[in-house]
């Protein structure tokens, strides 16, 4: 039991990030459709600069910097030329799998064993880990764990009580007025998007540096799309957002649980669970407060 | 008119430049792309198996691009073409193990055409419903509609359909008296291809030709408006739903009675992702569908035979690495033609004098 909420939070990790970086993103109108091919080029980008540096920093370093390509990439699309979010984000997403596949082999051939990278090693917390049952289950995760729960708090100030948070709720609510203000709607619009590129990137990696060492295409297999639906039913609010990925990362670590175990439970509705549980919720959830312009290119014409 | 040749030429451009920029991703595998280029081409056009291939691996693709050009036009998303599919698959394979001895072929046929279209349907018209009835994001319900039908499928190929042998988590083989029949002797085409191209045409007509394609596209331009013209948004959005699903879902019939006679995991698991690549290309005419669908169909084989080439090792997963940079420069194109024809009109302004 204690393991499986220990394994909870680790799953919840990439969750969080992915899904903060969508909550920035769609305040400032833009949805982040290409945020599968983001996880992934940061899963790839993160395994192949650690592999090659033989250092886990530089490997999360890269992992950021992969992440931020391919969101400019998108944002160049999207907010520049101004085309539709939904059918970029799924032409990103087909291309990044195939930018993945195909510089793997570039890089490393075909290999007649499967690469490894050593994974961030677990790093129990002073004081705070030796706390009975909390301790284990909080606080002996690794780094990149520990940086979600520091952004948890950041993120909630810097939307509700910065300028800048201001700017970006703004933008996604009444683009005129952030444009009458002398603020260039689309910079704040394609610098976000830039920014939560990184965090998308850095979220894939956990899945390489953090804890498989290994990369394949398949290894984000929709969390992607899952950091997207959290968004939305957190009420485009990282408080929200926060809730969502606890539920997400439980159903995660869960079917990973009896993956593990024989049972003649059917696993597969444990699976689904977190994905049934969006569609109810979006039905049946009527204050949803999505912001006014989103998914709405700006241009200044009209 | 003017405008669909130009959109013709812009799209034309936009694959050929997409083409030209993979064949030169080429170079990082250390070999000469114009040779492995020639070389694959020659492999497919000169057998008369891999040219039939082109059209085998189109079929499915025709149907999910349809599933999404359809809904499109309402201004819808649906992006669960690949869920709607998949309930077509199993309902396709549970009728045809079911029936196959005891049914004859064409009777059966016809039954797994009904009941794939239906199953479809049946996921589509619940993403409609949740839009209309309770204004739910249809993109995200489609979306998350695609996962759980997948886990639904595993469930089943673990249980209640699995092989006799159970021992891999697929079905068994259906019989040969439930086959699409072959139409093109030496190939894999089977008649599912004449029924993808028939449904583009229907589509055509429906969308273009009658009262309701004409309520739908109504309601895709400004559903208030519509509203004000007497026509239900919601009834549409039901409508539109029902009929996406149901295409999709006869990609279902095509695959499992056409091609693979058994149902398995991760099955076609990306024709709903290029369903939609392939309707943008087409900028979502059902006729445009077709063609985008082969030439997709034709980048598949291509990539395939690539990697099959003897002592190069290229990925087949170029194939995905193609797509992608063909669809952005598509993308791209439409951007670009878009400040071109603004520009062409300001210019005819300026001449006349305004």
């Amino acid at each position: 039991m204690l393991n499986l909420l220990t394994r909870a939070i680790m799953m919840s990790t990439p969750l969080l990030l992915g899904a903060l970086a969508e909550v920035y993103a769609e305040r400032t109108g833009m949805m982040i459709c290409a945020i599968e091919g983001i996880f992934l080029i940061g899963a790839w980008g993160g395994f192949v600069g650690a592999y090659l540096s033989g250092s886990l920093a530089l490997g999360l370093l890269a992992a950021v910097a992969a992440g931020i390509a391919m969101a400019l990439v998108y944002a160049f699309v999207t907010v520049t030329l101004r085309q539709q979010q939904v059918v970029t984000g799924t032409a990103l997403n087909i291309l990044a799998v195939g930018v993945c596949a195909f510089f793997q082999r570039v890089l490393f051939g075909v290999p007649t064993t499967p690469l490894q990278i050593d994974t961030l090693p677990k790093l129990p917390v002073p004081l705070l880990s030796r706390i009975p049952l909390l301790g284990e289950i909080f606080f002996q995760q690794n780094i990149l764990t520990y940086l979600a729960y520091i952004l948890i708090p950041i993120s909630i100030f810097v939307l509700y009580k910065t300028s800048l948070g201001l700017t970006i709720r703004s933008t996604g609510e009444n683009p005129v007025a952030v444009d009458v203000a002398g603020i260039n709607v689309n910079r704040v619009r394609f610098l976000t998007v830039l920014a939560a590129g990184g965090f998308g990137g850095l979220a894939g990696s956990f899945y390489t540096v953090g804890y498989l060492g290994m990369f394949t295409t398949s290894i984000i297999g929709g969390r992607g799309w899952i950091a997207f639906a959290i968004c939305f039913l957190g009420n485009w609010s990282p408080k929200g957002a926060v809730l969502g990925t606890l539920a997400f990362g439980l159903a995660d670590a869960i079917s990973v649980y009896f993956r593990t175990g024989t049972t003649v439970f059917p696993t597969e509705l444990i699976i689904a669970l977190p994905y049934i549980l969006t569609i109810v919720l979006t039905i049946f959830r009527s204050n949803f407060q999505v912001p006014a312009k989103l998914g709405v290119p700006y241009s200044k014409e009209n | 008119m003017r405008k669909k040749v130009n959109v013709l030429l812009y799209n034309t451009g936009a694959v050929a430049v997409g083409l030209l920029i993979s064949a030169c991703l080429l170079l990082f595998m250390d070999v000469n792309p114009a040779e492995v280029c020639a070389q694959t081409l020659s492999k497919i056009v000169t057998d008369k198996y891999n040219l039939g291939e082109v059209l085998v691996k189109a079929t499915p693709l025709i149907f999910t691009s349809l599933a999404f050009a359809f809904t499109y036009k309402a201004n819808l998303f649906n992006i669960g073409a690949q869920g709607q599919f998949l309930m077509g698959s199993i309902v396709a394979v549970s009728l045809s193990l079911t029936l196959q001895d005891t049914v004859p072929t064409a009777l059966l046929l016809l039954l797994v055409l009904v009941g794939s279209f239906a199953a479809g349907a049946a996921v589509g018209g619940l993403i409609g419903a949740a839009k209309a009835k309770f204004s739910a994001n249809e993109f995200l319900v489609s979306m998350m509609s695609t996962y759980v039908v997948t886990n639904f499928m595993d469930y089943l190929l673990r249980t209640s359909l699995q092989e006799t042998k159970a021992e891999y988590m697929q079905t068994d083989a259906i019989s040969a008296g439930a086959y699409l029949p072959n139409i093109l002797p030496g190939t894999r085409v089977h008649l599912g291809f004449l029924l993808a191209v028939a449904a583009a045409v229907l589509v055509w007509v429906l969308l273009s030709k009658t009262s309701l394609g004409f309520q739908i596209r109504a309601v895709g331009r400004n559903p208030f408006s519509a509203e004000l013209g007497g026509i239900r948004a919601s009834r549409i959005y039901i409508i539109a739903f029902l009929i996406s699903g149901g295409l999709a879902g006869l990609a279902g019939l095509t695959e499992i009675n056409g091609v693979q006679h058994m149902l398995l995991r991760d099955f076609n698991a990306s024709i709903g992702s290029y369903g939609i690549g392939i309707a943008i290309l087409a900028n979502g005419n059902p006729i445009g569908c077709i063609f985008a669908s082969i030439l997709f169909g034709f980048l598949n084989i291509m990539g395939t035979t690539m990697g099959r080439l003897p002592g190069l090792s290229i990925p087949a997963s170029i194939i995905e690495l193609i797509e992608g940079i063909v669809m952005i420069c598509v993308i791209i194109s439409y951007a670009l033609r878009g400040y071109m024809e603004n520009r062409s009109e300001k210019q005819r302004m300026r001449k006349a004098g305004v």
